[in-house]
């Protein structure tokens, strides 16, 4: 009898007991990096002024180009951005559960900086989340929210300790393979680590905060081991391959399918004219990487453009470049079905830190940083290293000659991030209004600017006497606790 | 020696009866009587004659050789009720008049009354308590069966048992309705408590035909009806394509101008270099229907039945066609059945074998979502031969990239279904002694499923491209259910008792696997063979088992009092070791009045009286196997080469997991008044499931979609009234009519954690206090007289922060009308539905509202306009009029209007005319003239001929709703239909 009844073990799939930390980080990290240069990249690359629509696609993407925050948060429709955000937090934590009663320091660690990252990427996006009461299962069934700042200092202090305890982390033979990001590298993921921080400092610029600020900072100094450096990017590796589901995600997304087909978000997407005019006022060599010449020019799109006019037909404006485009070479973006996904560039970094010196934050010169982060950017978009010098030297792009240097160097980064990581951009606009993006032409009335997101509707259903707790809700009138 | 018997049949009060059926028992012989009760027919000395007539007592004379002229006396058939003996649990017959609970029983004649396809659709609104809907299943006919509210929170778990011929079974909507003799249904866990955790919703127990001792009978049936859309969602026809108020000849929502009768360009040149052209006016009827087939359904029945002193044989065969209501789609179900019994002196012996093969073939959802958003001028019948390489219907050349042709999506798209099914049982019935007796009863199920579903390849530019792709499916199921019950009957004087014990074993198991490719290098062969990349594939394996032991004792009292115990432990599978056996126990008591009371004896308007009352607690267990542990599992691509990664499964674990316990309380009260022309049954239940495990959707921040959870308390009050009645009742004419009444009052008592709400379902919620599922839905910010408030800035409405509450999805209140009136040989049957109460939400209307198809998006005529009866919050909580502030009335403003779905949610209040039924027999004079036809009938059908719905439903059939779900209304399923059509029925 007992016997009879002993079947009620899984079959199909393992559980928790019989997986090692190994199997399970690589899952975790490919989760966020998708989710931050798909998900967030494409809502942040509208918003943060790079990407349009052209004639055909004016019905797509209409929520985005129309601020239309109940549809964003519709459970079915919408952009599961919270969702899959909370989601990717609870993979580390059973992760960083497991490596703790393993004592295996570099799962747990790991766990913890990415932990941070996302923590902070979603107040960005919604301000203040449960924080202490978050990914605990049915024991807080309705996670109590925190304020926005109070979630980005334990953020802080979490990725902090996740540094150390990688730092500290023994010997471990599973590590290299696991760690699709760094391949087990201590130093890199505490620069890393230090750079996420940084980003979370400079993000208070505008909030009156300096103390917190300089003591932070004293803190990374203390660390020692820096920010990423010139070429140090933080992407992922999993090994992809050219079949279906494990191609760049990025690749299928936005240019080929594995048929090589082209995608209805490459027919349908297009820069905007903004961007290409930055570009080509600066005689920027990354623009005729990046994207396809029509007719010997290169053309951009209105954001929100209501009207569907032949000028802005997918015929008439710059597509993305790819491979196939470019004599079977890497393009700016589109290198290949294989190419590492990017979670962080270099780049980045070094903007963060020219930012940081010219704040007089951190030691170092601005100017370099910046130059850096230039040669970064031309780097990964397979512009001769040779070409720097001359486009370097131009009024427009010489440090020495801008007059407001904040807004040379964000508007730098911006050109930096396009496509990339356009999160970023629509965060520094929010923070400092850089650079000056047309607002979309479908904005529900010409000042209208989208600040945040509301609550997801899976919040409203679940968990609405926090939200509402929370306050006002609306994408164009509240801010998150640093946008002042 | 053969000789002619005329004879006269009347009544009690010396009444002709007409219609009457005398017959010789044994022979081919049967006639009946004419106008006068008259009637000749021809037999031999010694024959057994009869003479049966509904509503009176068979008469049965001896013919002697002097035997003419006879008149037959028919007795009204007087306590029916008190006589009637129903299939029980465990499929054991019992006297109705000892039943503590409440349950009913639908004859066959009854049931295929409609001649549906799915034999359940047969019991709708024709038992109280009872809720069924037809949900879309295409040409599938499924539907949703929910007994006495529900009582789990997993809204997949408040079905009731089915039970064939005796054995559990998962399913019957395959079983040929004509092999049904009559389904029982015994209403709630008191009436099936025997059956434990299964029949904690009650069970439907299906009884299939037996042969009858005597000349063997042939039955032929045909019957064939079509089926039409009967609404769609309503579609404005004033604006056509195009994108904010300019024509766009390559864009498919209809945000362009007004229609104005001219002709204009419709998508891009061809290649042979013509531009196709449409013109842009307004259609006079509703294009969209030109997508939809008149549906076609045939059922095909033959019959064969028999048997001898000692064994008895029922053969029959069917086979069902349905052609859908979307262009080729189509199924088939071809089934055999054959029940036999024989004897061997003590030990009794049956057996049945059920085979069916179900065929389907159909597109997804596609096509028809594709039409709910296309322009009011869009032609359809341009739009078939996409083969045409110089076609604006061929998919290269479509008007639009941002759409695929309808038609193209019908050729192209296909999912096929190749279901067997195969079920049995095997019983033997062993007399050891008068008072005891043991039966044993297998019962095997199985199913074996094929499925594959293919794209075709295309290849186009960009959007225009569909790679081809192939999944091919199996899926196989089996289940084996063994009963082993004594049965002890002893009488003490005017005490009765008996003694059931039985034990139960039953095991499932499923096995699934599938392989798919979704790049095929040809647009013509549909193998993974021949693909690019690597294929995609797993398999799942599930088993479940269960054992119990139960028992039940019944003692009477003079035949009018009666007491039962029952009891029952169960060990399942599913639970951990520590929680996995657990016991439940019941009582139930009747008390025939009309008879203890003796002044209520013999009475002239009262001829039967019981009331009865019972207690039941149920333990029940309605978790999924494996369901302890979290799952992990490979995806976004994993593994990569040999590196692996493993992702948990979104719902929060709990190994600690108890079964639920749900208490139940009826009474109720039968009666049968003026000689049983008028039946009354109520019936008033309670009852409370505690502990309830169920998948509870929690806030994502708690890491996890939903948790497995054991709490939560749901109460429901029931009362279910039955009134059935002869209004007239003579010999040419009569006239019944039947009423039932379902009233329940659903509550949700408590939560997890003290939570005041759980969400279930997207809006569908379970709020403390409040009916399960509720409606909740966003609405607009409103100022305290409920005026919606604008945004001064730009006009938009304010969308309030907090969702509101509208009301339960499922209707209270319930009832069903019948009647049947019946003249000489002509008959006429109706059968109505009403519920009311409930609401409902559409998810197709917020496409609609995108797309600008919506009646909605034109009531302004696309032009800036002042929000109806809105005001301005000058100040917190000051609301003026709005009087100047114009809302913006283009894409973008609707479109957010759709999103608020206060927009799309309506009560869903309806009344149906659900059945309707004409039948001509053919008189016995006309058949009686030849010796191969015994009767002959024909038929004219119809279903959902009309429905009245809730002003504000313009959405759809209430009932026809989306897969299983409550009050849920998908573009993703097929627009409601009627059928019509005819049946022939032949006896030989």
């Amino acid at each position: 009898c007992e016997k009879f009844l002993d079947v009620n073990d899984d079959p199909n799939n393992p559980v928790n007991q019989n997986l090692p930390l190994s199997a399970k980080l690589p899952a975790a990290l490919l989760s966020t990096v998708n989710q931050e240069a798909i998900q967030l990249n494409q809502l942040g690359s509208f918003w943060g002024g790079y990407w349009g629509t052209n004639s055909e696609g004016i019905n797509q993407y209409f929520k985005e180009k129309t601020y239309d925050g109940p549809s964003i948060r519709h459970q079915r429709d919408g952009i599961p951005i919270w969702e899959n955000g909370f989601q990717n937090l609870l993979y580390y934590q059973l992760i960083k559960e497991q490596g703790q009663a393993e004592g295996a320091g570099y799962y747990s660690g790991i766990s913890k900086i990415m932990q941070g990252w996302t923590f902070l990427r979603l107040v960005d996006i919604y301000n203040n989340i449960p924080f202490d009461d978050a990914l605990q299962g049915t024991k807080f069934p309705t996670p109590r929210y925190e304020g926005g700042q109070v979630v980005y200092q334990k953020s802080i202090n979490l990725i902090t300790d996740g540094i150390n305890e990688v730092k500290a982390a023994g010997t471990d033979a599973t590590i290299a393979r696991a760690d699709i990001i760094f391949n087990g590298s201590k130093q890199l993921w505490a620069k890393f680590g230090n750079t996420i921080k940084l980003r979370a400092l400079i993000r208070q610029s505008q909030t009156n905060n300096q103390a917190y600020i300089a003591a932070e900072i004293q803190k990374i100094q203390a660390e020692g081991s820096g920010y990423l450096e010139l070429n140090q990017n933080a992407t992922l590796k999993p090994g992809y391959e050219n079949t279906a589901g494990k191609i760049n995600p990025f690749w299928e997304t936005y240019y080929r399918n594995v048929q090589g087909a082209t995608t209805a978000a490459y027919d349908n997407l297009r820069p905007t004219s903004f961007l290409i005019d930055q570009y080509k006022m600066r005689n920027d060599p990354r623009m005729a990487k990046i994207y396809q010449a029509v007719a010997g020019d290169y053309k951009g799109v209105l954001f929100g453009n209501p009207t569907a006019s032949a000028e802005y037909n997918r015929a008439a404006t710059s597509a993305l470049r790819g491979p196939q485009e470019n004599g079977n070479a890497a393009a700016g973006l589109l290198k290949s079905a294989l190419q590492p996904l990017v979670l962080m560039g270099s780049f980045e970094s070094l903007f963060l830190q020219a930012e940081a010196a010219q704040r007089g934050w951190i030691a170092g010169s601005a100017k370099t940083f910046y130059e850096q982060g230039i040669q970064a950017s031309f780097t990964y978009n397979e512009v001769p290293t040779a070409s720097f010098a001359a486009y370097n030297a131009q009024p427009s792009v010489d440090f020495d000659q801008a007059t407001d240097k904040i807004s040379a160097i964000i508007t730098q980064k911006w050109l930096s991030l396009n496509s990339i990581n356009g999160i970023e951009a629509w965060s520094d606009y929010r923070r400092l209004g850089l650079p000056a993006i047309p607002n979309s032409l479908g904005a529900p009335s010409p000042a209208a600017r989208p600040l945040r997101l509301m609550y997801p509707e899976s919040e409203r259903q679940t968990n609405n006497a926090e939200a509402s707790r929370q306050g006002g809700d609306q994408v164009t009138v509240d801010k998150v606790w640093w946008n002042n | 020696q053969k000789m002619t018997i005329k004879g006269k049949v009347i009544d009690a009060e010396q009444k002709p009866l007409a219609g009457a059926s005398v017959f010789v028992a044994g022979k081919n012989e049967s006639v009946y009587t004419d106008k006068d009760g008259e009637f000749s027919i021809a037999a031999n000395s010694g024959d057994k004659l009869s003479v049966a007539y509904v509503g009176y007592k068979r008469q049965t004379i001896l013919l002697t050789s002097s035997s003419n002229n006879i008149r037959v006396i028919l007795e009204n058939e007087e306590n029916q009720l008190a006589e009637l003996v129903v299939t029980g649990a465990l499929g054991i017959k019992r006297s109705a008049r000892e039943l503590g609970t409440s349950t009913q029983t639908i004859k066959d004649d009854y049931l295929n009354q409609g001649k549906t396809i799915n034999p359940l659709t047969g019991l709708t609104s024709k038992v109280s308590g009872l809720r069924v809907n037809m949900y879309d299943s295409k040409v599938d006919p499924q539907i949703q069966i929910v007994m006495r509210g529900s009582r789990s929170l997993n809204r997949t778990k408040n079905e009731p048992i089915y039970v064939l011929d005796g054995v559990p079974v998962p399913t019957i909507g395959r079983i040929n309705p004509n092999d049904i003799e009559e389904i029982t249904v015994l209403k709630g866990a008191n009436a099936a408590a025997l059956y434990g955790s299964e029949g904690v919703n009650g069970a439907i127990m299906i009884t299939t035909k037996q042969g009858a001792k005597g000349r063997g009978r042939v039955t032929f049936s045909n019957t064939t009806t079509f089926s039409k859309v009967m609404m769609l969602p309503p579609a404005q026809n004033t604006f056509g394509q195009g994108v904010n108020g300019a024509y766009v000849a390559t864009q498919y929502e209809s945000w362009g101008p007004a229609f104005d009768g001219t002709m204009k360009n419709f998508g891009s040149v061809l290649p042979d270099g013509s531009q196709p052209q449409a013109l842009y006016a307004a259609p006079t009827k509703d294009n969209r229907l030109d997508l939809f087939d008149t549906g076609l359904n045939m059922q095909n029945d033959l019959s064969f039945s028999g048997g001898d002193d000692k064994s008895t044989y029922f053969l029959s065969v069917q086979d069902v066609t349905i052609k859908g209501i979307i262009p080729e789609d189509e199924s088939r179900r071809t089934g055999a059945r054959f029940n036999g019994t024989r004897k061997f002196g003590k030990l009794n012996t049956s057996y049945n074998v059920n085979y069916v093969l179900f065929n389907k073939n159909t597109t997804p959802d596609g096509p028809w979502i594709t039409a709910y958003q296309l322009p009011a001028n869009f032609d359809f019948t341009t739009m078939r031969n996409w083969q045409d390489k110089n076609s604006t219907a061929n998919p290269a050349h479509f008007f639009t990239d941002q759409q695929k042709n309808p038609y193209f999506q019908i050729d192209n798209y296909r999912d096929d279904t190749r279901q067997q099914t195969l079920n049995g049982k095997i019983e033997l019935d062993y007399q050891f002694t008068p008072w005891f007796k043991a039966l044993y009863r297998f019962g095997y199920y199985s199913t074996i499923a094929e499925t594959r579903s293919t794209v075709g390849k295309f290849e186009g530019i960009g959007q225009r491209n569909v790679n081809g792709s192939v999944n091919d499916g199996s899926d196989n199921f089996r289940k084996v259910n063994s009963d082993l019950i004594l049965n002890f009957n002893k009488d003490f004087g005017k005490f009765t008792t008996r003694l059931l014990l039985g034990q139960n074993l039953r095991s499932d198991y499923t096995k699934a696997h599938n392989l798919s490719s979704a790049n095929l290098l040809f647009s013509d062969l549909f193998n993974q063979g021949s693909a690019l990349g690597q294929l995609a594939g797993r398999s799942a394996i599930t088993k479940f088992r269960s054992l119990a032991t139960y028992g039940e004792f019944t003692a009477g009292y003079n035949n009018y009092l009666f007491l039962t115990l029952t009891g029952r432990n169960d060990w399942v599978s599913t639970l951990s070791k520590e929680n996995r056996s657990y016991f439940y126990p019941g009582v139930s008591t009747s008390f025939v009045f009309s008879e203890a009371i003796s002044s209520l004896k013999n009475s002239k308007q009262l001829s039967f009286g019981k009331i009865y009352a019972s207690y039941n607690k149920t333990g029940n267990n309605t978790l999924n196997p494996y369901s302890l542990n979290n799952p992990y599992s490979q995806a976004n691509g994993f593994p990569f080469g040999n590196l692996v990664g493993f992702l948990p499964g979104s719902t929060f674990p709990n190994p600690d997991i108890e079964p639920e316990f749900v208490t139940s309380y009826e009474a109720g009260i039968q009666l049968g008044l003026f000689n049983n022309r008028l039946n009354f049954e109520g019936a008033y239940v309670f009852s409370d499931s505690k502990g309830q495990i169920f998948n509870a959707t929690t806030s994502r921040a708690t890491g996890y979609a939903s948790a497995r959870v054991n709490a939560g308390r749901l109460t429901n009050s029931v009362v279910e009234l039955n009134l059935n009645g002869d209004i007239i009742r003579n010999a040419n004419f009569k006239w019944n009519l039947g009423f039932n009444y379902t009233y329940i009052n659903n509550q949700v008592k408590e939560l997890f954690e003290g939570l005041e709400s759980f969400n279930i379902f997207r809006q569908s919620y379970a709020n403390i206090g409040q009916a399960y599922p509720s409606l909740q839905v966003s609405d607009y910010k409103r100022d305290p007289d409920g005026n919606v408030i604008i945004n001064a800035s730009n006009g938009n409405p304010v969308v309030a922060t907090d969702p509101v509450h509208l009301g339960t999805m499922v209707p209270p209140h319930q009832m069903g009308l019948n009647t049947m009136v019946t003249y000489k040989n002509l008959s006429l049957g109706a059968q109505f539905d009403w519920r009311m109460g409930g609401w409902l939400y559409s998810e197709i209307v917020p496409r609609m509202y995108t797309a600008g198809t919506h009646p909605a998006t034109v009531e302004f005529n696309r032009q800036p306009f002042i929000y109806p009866n809105s005001v301005i919050e000058t100040s917190p909580g000051v609301f003026v009029p709005n009087t100047s502030v114009l809302s913006r009335g283009d894409k973008a403003f609707w479109q957010a209007q759709g999103a608020v779905q206060s927009n799309t949610a309506a009560k869903s209040d309806f009344f149906k005319m659900r059945e309707l039924n004409v039948t001509y027999n053919l008189p016995a004079k006309l058949l009686a003239k030849q010796n191969v036809i015994k009767e002959a009938r024909v038929s004219f059908i119809a279903n959902n001929l009309f429905l009245i719905r809730h002003k504000d439903n313009t959405y759809g059939d209430p009932e026809y709703l989306y897969n299983d779900t409550d009050g849920y209304i998908s573009f993703r399923q097929v627009p409601p239909y009627r059928t019509f059509g005819f049946n022939v029925n032949v006896v030989f």
